[in-house]
């Protein structure tokens, strides 16, 4: 649950980007990084091991500013995909208040999506929480593999197999392009607030 | 497409997957191209391409290799394992929160760091018993044993601890080491009759329990091992749900059954122990409505 501190009027969220491993979201959060560094000073920090994998998590915390008269921080995270690391990606969700959950298009990837989303159910559960009820946007990423002749799952065979029971908003992106992150991230943002506004009876 | 143009887009599937770190799935397509080609009487004298094939999986084999080895996490620096325990800390309470910082450093692998958080919190008196678990645990991921067991000694003889206490924590670590491979022989905690006229402890220092193991001994299913995911935990009582579909489970747990063989399993060891059914209800409201909700409470380890 997010962070409402009502005397200083702060709120601080905390948004996990999900997904198997190697879809991007470590991609995606480099990029927000980038485009926000004329505003911010904020620090990126990412603990990887060899060929640059997540080992832990990447922590990008950024600022909205004043929203209905709150200072809004929010904490952006992401999970390491790989199947071995479990128990980290449990407690990186620990309290999330939003999850963007990134999808690779890749083909080959059909399986490891699946698997990815079932697991993000799972671990909500484990800290009774519902994937039906939380704040949830899809993207599916790596859009831009198609033009190159890579096999590329078509956009409504994600949606079918992903999003035909969730009916969550879903984005298409390239995320090494930074197409679609921005969106993705806002909705999702959108999304959060929205539903934090009505658990935390916070408003002017 | 001819062969060639297919032999062309398959090393270039193979090529992006590599470089995008999908390296068993890079592995698998240059064997299939491998196998394109000694299957196609064109191409299978072309020992150059053969060649090329063979480096190119051997090359994606030693990158798989390479990443298999790397085993212990790397030391972090102190900034980070600040950002850490400060990001992974949740409770309001201030000593909770400072073992949960600690916690969190140990499950990212800083054990020498979280080992002198642990030991400067159970100076200061703060929840000693699930202090001195970590402390143990943090030894043995360090590999030194003999450092946990030189602690369980100290604790022994220094009386740190109720004999009680000291009976858990020998299980405890016991059961710790046996799970290493090693038998050890640690100082016998002898009983002592009556507690001098101490209180009767709480064991409200129960360690962070991840699901129990249970044998049923009730029920169509008697006999059968079954196992909980720990939905919520207070000290020494646990929350797990049991399905509306399997009332049949729910009805072996009257409230008042003691369960004498639980098997508790934490991320950092697994221990023995023995409690009663404290509550069975069906849940009324909410998303999990009609489930049951089964409460244990842990009195005995
Ligand atoms: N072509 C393409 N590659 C991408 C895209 N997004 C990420 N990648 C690549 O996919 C690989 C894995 O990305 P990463 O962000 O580390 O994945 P993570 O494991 O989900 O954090 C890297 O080589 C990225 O460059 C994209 O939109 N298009
Ligand atoms: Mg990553």
């Amino acid at each position: 649950m997010a962070v409402f501190n009502s005397k200083d009027r702060v709120i601080e969220c905390k948004i996990v980007y999900y997904g198997p491993g190697r879809s991007g979201k470590t991609t995606n959060l480099e990029y927000i990084f980038k485009a926000g560094k004329k505003y911010t000073n904020s620090e990126m920090v990412s603990i990887n091991t060899k060929g640059d994998r997540t080992l832990f998590f990447d922590f990008l915390p950024i600022g909205l500013g004043k929203i209905r008269g709150c200072d809004v921080k929010v904490q952006l995270y992401t999970v390491p995909g790989q199947a071995k690391y479990s128990s980290t990606r449990k407690l990186v969700l620990k309290n999330v208040d939003g999850v963007v959950f990134v999808a690779d298009s890749l083909e080959i990837q059909r399986k490891a999506n699946f698997l990815s989303l079932k697991d993000l159910q799972q671990n909500l559960a484990e800290q009774n929480m519902i994937i039906f009820k939380i704040p949830l946007v899809i993207q599916y990423n790596k859009r831009d593999l198609g033009a190159q002749g890579i096999p590329i799952m078509p956009v409504e065979v994600m949606e079918r197999d992903l999003n035909s029971k969730l009916k969550v908003p879903s984005f298409e992106a390239s995320a090494m392009k930074g197409k679609g992150v921005g969106d993705t991230l806002k909705k999702c943002l959108i999304l959060t607030l929205r539903h934090l506004q009505k658990e935390l009876k916070w408003s002017q | 497409m001819s062969d060639k143009e297919r032999i062309k887009s398959l090393i270039k599937e193979a090529e992006i997957y590599r470089k995008q770190g999908l390296l068993e799935e890079s592995k698998e397509k240059y064997e299939e191209i491998l196998k394109f080609i000694q299957n196609h009487e064109r191409y299978s004298k072309d020992k150059k391409l053969i060649d090329t094939v063979k480096s190119k999986i051997r090359t994606v084999e030693g990158t798989l290799d390479e990443i298999d080895q790397v085993t212990e996490t790397p030391e972090l620096s102190q900034e980070v394992q600040d950002l850490i325990s400060r990001l992974f800390t949740f409770s309001k309470d201030k000593d909770m929160a400072a073992i949960e910082g600690a916690v969190a450093l140990a499950k990212f692998g800083q054990y020498e760091k979280a080992l002198v958080e642990f030991q400067r919190l159970i100076e200061e008196g703060k929840m000693p018993l699930l202090l001195a678990k970590n402390i143990l645990m943090c030894h043995i991921a360090l590999s030194s044993q003999d450092a946990a067991i030189a602690q369980f000694k100290q604790w022994v003889s220094r009386d740190a601890f109720s004999r009680r206490e000291l009976k858990y924590i020998r299980i405890f670590l016991e059961n710790a080491l046996v799970k290493q491979g090693i038998k050890a022989d640690l100082p016998q905690v002898e009983e002592a009759p009556a507690e001098e006229g101490k209180p009767e402890e709480k064991e409200e220092d129960i360690i962070d329990i991840s699901s129990v193991r249970v044998q049923l001994v009730n029920g169509p299913r008697k006999g059968e091992m079954v196992e909980f995911e720990i939905t919520f935990q207070l000290g020494n009582k646990i929350s797990t749900i049991i399905p509306a579909q399997q009332k049949d489970l729910a009805d072996a747990f009257e409230p008042g059954l003691r369960l004498s063989g639980m098997q508790c399993l934490s991320p950092l060891a697994i221990f023995n122990s023995r409690g009663i059914v404290s509550g069975l209800k069906i849940i009324t409201s909410g998303p999990r409505r009609g489930d049951y909700a089964l409460d244990i409470t842990i009195d005995g380890v």
